[in-house]
């Protein structure tokens, strides 16, 4: 039962923090007295979440005082993965990391060191800073599955990626392979209070989601299949004229160039390729055509089908543009980068890496927009419009399977060394296997952890790394919208546990970055140099926090009817000059997904389901709060979602440990069987691995290739968006079978 | 008079375990106890033609109790508000109410001997605070107040919507009152 905790009690003292266990960084409440976390809640005041929180949230404290925590920092002593450590202290740590990192520079130039990163809960422009002052190119996170292509084409093609929706004004929504009733719930309450007042939904997932049971209309397409997709709504919307023909005359860069193009892509053409009824896509590109205002929600779903990707996400835009649904009221509006306080891309430091080593960043020479030459052309066209770049953390990053076959192969160059921060590459990145001989064969391996993961364990030194309630965090969509959240630390850092600003700040002085370079003493000085220029009456980064919170700009429409849009046409460029400059298509050329039974007949005999990996599901976040017995109580197995007429065919029951085995390899998880997929579709869960392992033993520690997800997941080059290098985690085949009795064989 | 009792917007509930897990941390429950687990109805129907709903469940705070009856030690009790709970001094954990409880919102605690259950959060609620499954759920899917206040939130959704009540047939008088969802696109 409850320990009593008297609120009310003066000698609590309530603090303004944000959780970060997603990337929606709801407002949490910490009641801390004597320096201890003793309550929290869902901040009632807070913009995102009004009070509410997820089953993440919930359990911070158990985050915080958990038995597994990392809390002082650890020396391998053993050989790699023997699991032997010696605790030092912070000090001793980043002097010996300084010094080896020198050494590798010294022998084989700065390229050789690469940083892996994940998914927000790190001062990412602290990492750039250090790297361009390092001078190494080869910072790299799963920027290429979340949401970064689709950022970066629909910024080279209307000036900034159009992506805040104006939900209160619009009369349709189009939620495109997300699923927010079970990852970023305050975005679902806002849908659902909409739906209410009739603002109609469009789900498009392979899968009847908690989010699909929730719309007017459901697609259920096959996985990978959404550029077949775009291609049949343009060609409806233009073939039946409910395009914004005022808009695309005035506003549109090659438009007939695209009616041409698309003329061949009829809903007939596209039924094969999706699964869909002609009827549906002729329906639903209806409601969204004729339902103006409308929306396409953010979303990360063709970000991660490899091949098809980067074209998917230039017909979605181009959809947005033709029907009018651009920067009006209830459509989807440009923030472009705050003129008002500092944003990501400004505590950088890119100007310090030299253009040779620009030169070098791995796998930029296959894929250029999310790299290097992309970068270099967007950030110039928005430095001339808006004056300011997006961040070059997350949009100008190493290709990461390049930079994982560089370890492995050594070509083009050697990687020596790698850091890693709040991630973990073999459950994270694609293709869990090589990712995971990549890190056992890295010389020198250093990573930032709360916990013992199969990463950590083949490292030569493991931080002890602060939780959300540990450290101020700061919320501005990587410097991409105009608005910004913050959160306060509820306590400093527990034990020896230290941030990653303290870790890239402590390398980059023992490295001659000179203190000049570095003149933030914690993360509150770096914060407050970010929103000061806002200009309110406050002292210092918590009296922000706590007299302000958070700043969102006013809303402003049809700005480019004075100015244009921000692009070299000034208009919205359906017919991309930055995607021909690269030597890409400049309209979206259709292709498969990346394995399928139309071009791969013969794989798909073999191979005869469609994969997703889609399965994001509470209470988990991608490889997270695993080990947290509270919600593992929940989900204690991995389940893939299996169509019962399938099943039977298989002699697979509900329940089954099954096999799901691609090209790459096989998984077993369990089987749910259920007619919420298509009878020729499979879906896993991701992120799986098994924390209560502790007993390391061979070559698979915590089972991290035994349920995982990314060990089916395509990162070849020849299976990568060419424009953007993003891999397959989508539209892939497999086979299932049931595992014999007693499991892994 | 005051009578809590609470509605379920079930066409609100996305099935998320938010209230699952909040209770379950906040009230510090034993490892293999949920008081209010949400269950997932389907989907169902003909694919690709479906619909699923999610049903939050907890203790129903009937108003005829058969647990309360079935207590030989008058250890389970209810108060003039409606909550009903149990006084853990006096339990035996004799099972008695565990058996008489149709909606299975009793559990026994294994390491501290005594049963347990929802008590509408009876602290928090007498304090002016909601019960942790309701603060916490972003859909505002759970909604908890006095139903004898008839300008508040229970009363007015109460009977100007048309609600159900688990095995409303057996007597119980259950006061969790639920909004049915047509769970699909239809």
């Amino acid at each position: 039962m409850p320990k009593v905790i008297d609120l009310r009690d003066p000698d609590i003292e309530v603090r303004k923090s944000m959780c970060y266990f997603c990337h929606t960084n709801c407002g949490v409440l910490a009641y801390v007295r004597d320096g201890e976390v003793v309550y929290i809640e869902g901040d009632p005041d807070h913009p995102t979440n009004a009070g509410g929180l997820c089953c993440r949230g919930n359990i911070a404290l158990k985050h915080l005082d958990h038995p597994d925590r990392i809390n002082k920092p650890l020396k391998r002593t053993g050989e790699k993965g023997a699991n032997q450590w010696e605790e030092i202290t912070w000090g001793q740590a980043l002097d010996e990391i300084a010094e080896r990192l020198a050494a590798i520079k010294d022998e084989y130039g700065a390229e050789a060191v690469a940083t892996a990163g994940g998914t927000v809960r790190t001062d990412d422009w602290a990492r750039r800073r250090f790297m361009n002052l390092f001078g190494s190119p080869n910072s790299f996170h799963n920027a290429l599955l979340c949401w970064i292509p689709t950022f970066m084409i629909e910024t080279a093609i209307s000036g900034w990626s159009p992506f805040l929706s104006d939900m209160e004004n619009s009369r349709v929504a189009v939620i495109w392979g997300a699923n927010p009733g079970a990852s970023t719930l305050p975005a679902m309450r806002g849908l659902t209070d909409l739906h209410e007042k009739g603002l109609k939904l469009i789900c498009i997932d392979p899968r009847f989601t908690e989010t699909a049971a929730h719309a007017d209309l459901w697609l259920p397409i096959r996985p990978g299949a959404d550029l077949a997709l775009a291609l049949a709504w343009i060609n409806v919307i233009i073939d039946e004229e409910l395009y914004d023909a005022g808009f695309v005359e005035d506003w549109c860069y090659g438009f007939k160039e695209l009616v041409e193009h698309v003329e061949q892509f009829t809903p007939e053409w596209a039924a094969p390729l999706t699964w869909l009824d002609p009827e549906l896509i002729r329906e639903s590109a209806r409601m969204y055509a004729t339902n103006t205002p409308g929306n396409i929600q953010w979303g990360t779903s063709l970000d991660q089908q490899g091949k098809p990707s980067g074209a998917a996400i230039h017909a979605r835009a181009i959809l947005r543009a033709i029907t009018g649904n651009i920067d009006c009221p209830g459509g989807d509006l440009m923030p472009g980068p705050s003129m008002e306080y500092t944003v990501d891309e400004e505590l950088e430091a890119n100007e310090y890496l030299p253009e040779e080593q620009r030169a070098k960043q791995l796998g930029s020479e296959a894929f250029k927009l999310c790299s290097w030459p992309g970068y270099r052309l967007i950030s110039d066209i928005a430095r001339e419009y808006w004056g300011k770049a997006p961040t070059a953390e997350w949009m100008c990053e190493a290709n990461a399977p390049a930079v994982f076959r560089a370890i492995l192969t050594e070509d083009p160059y050697p990687i020596r060394a790698l850091l890693v921060a709040a991630t973990n590459p073999v459950n994270s990145y694609g293709n869990s296997r090589e990712v995971l001989e990549a890190l056992k064969k890295v010389d020198f391996l250093v990573t930032n952890e709360y916990w013992m993961t199969s990463a950590a364990l083949y490292s030569d030194y493991v931080l002890p790394i602060a939780g959300a309630l540990e450290r101020p965090v700061v919320h501005n969509n990587y410097g991409c919208a105009a608005s910004i959240v913050t959160g306060e630390r509820a306590v400093y850092p527990l034990h020896e546990r230290g941030t990653d600003y303290w870790f890239w700040q402590g390398l980059g002085l023992r490295l001659g970055q000179g203190e000049e370079l570095w003149p933030w003493a914690n993360e509150e000085e770096a914060y407050f140099d970010i929103v000061e220029p806002l200009g309110f009456e406050v002292d210092d980064y918590n009296g922000f926090v706590r007299e302000v919170g958070f700043y969102f700009p006013k809303p402003e429409y049809y700005r480019y009817k004075e100015e244009g849009f921000f692009t070299r046409t000034g208009r919205v460029e359906l017919y991309s000059t930055v995607l021909e400059e690269l030597g890409y298509p400049p309209l979206p050329q259709y292709c498969g997904p990346v394995e399928n039974e139309v071009e791969h007949p013969e794989l798909a005999e073999e191979y005869p389901l469609a994969l997703s990996t889609a399965g994001g599901f509470m209470p988990f976040h991608h490889s997270e709060e695993f080990n947290i017995k509270e919600l593992r109580y929940l989900r204690h197995d991995p389940y893939m979602e299996i169509n019962p007429a399938t099943a039977a065919r298989l002699g697979i029951e509900d329940g089954d440990w099954c096999w799901v085995e691609t090209l790459r390899g096989r998984i077993r998880q369990r089987a749910n069987v259920t007619n919420a997929v298509h009878e020729k579709v499979v879906l896993v869960q991701r992120g799986w691995w098994y924390p209560e392992r502790k007993e390391i033993c061979g070559d698979d520690p915590f089972g991290v290739l035994e349920s995982n997800a990314n060990v089916l997941t395509a990162t070849a080059e020849e299976h990568c968006d060419p424009i953007s290098g993003t891999w397959a985690n989508r539209g892939l085949l497999c086979r299932v079978y049931k595992a014999e009795e007693g499991g892994l064989s | 008079m005051t009578r809590y009792a609470m509605v379920m917007d079930t066409r609100r509930c996305v099935g998320c375990d938010s209230c699952t897990i909040a209770c379950k941390v906040w009230n510090e429950l034993p490892l293999d106890v949920l008081f209010c687990p949400v269950l997932r109805d389907g989907p169902h129907g003909v694919y690709p033609h479906l619909h699923m709903n999610h049903t939050p469940l907890l203790c129903m705070h009937c108003a005829e109790t058969p647990c309360v009856h079935a207590c030989p030690t008058g250890a389970s009790r209810q108060d003039a508000d409606g909550i009903v709970w149990v006084e853990e001094k006096g339990c035996i954990t004799c099972g008695a109410c565990i058996a008489a409880c149709p909606y299975n919102a009793r559990h026994r605690d294994r390491q501290r001997g005594v049963v347990i259950k929802c008590d509408f959060c009876k602290d928090r609620v007498r304090d002016g605070e909601e019960p942790f499954c309701v603060k916490t759920c972003h859909q505002r899917a759970r909604v908890f107040g006095d139903l004898d206040d008839k300008h508040g939130a229970v009363a007015r959704l109460v009977n100007s919507l048309r609600t159900e009540r688990l095995f409303e047939d057996i007597g119980t008088e259950p006061q969790v009152y639920y909004i049915m969802s047509k769970g699909g696109q239809g």
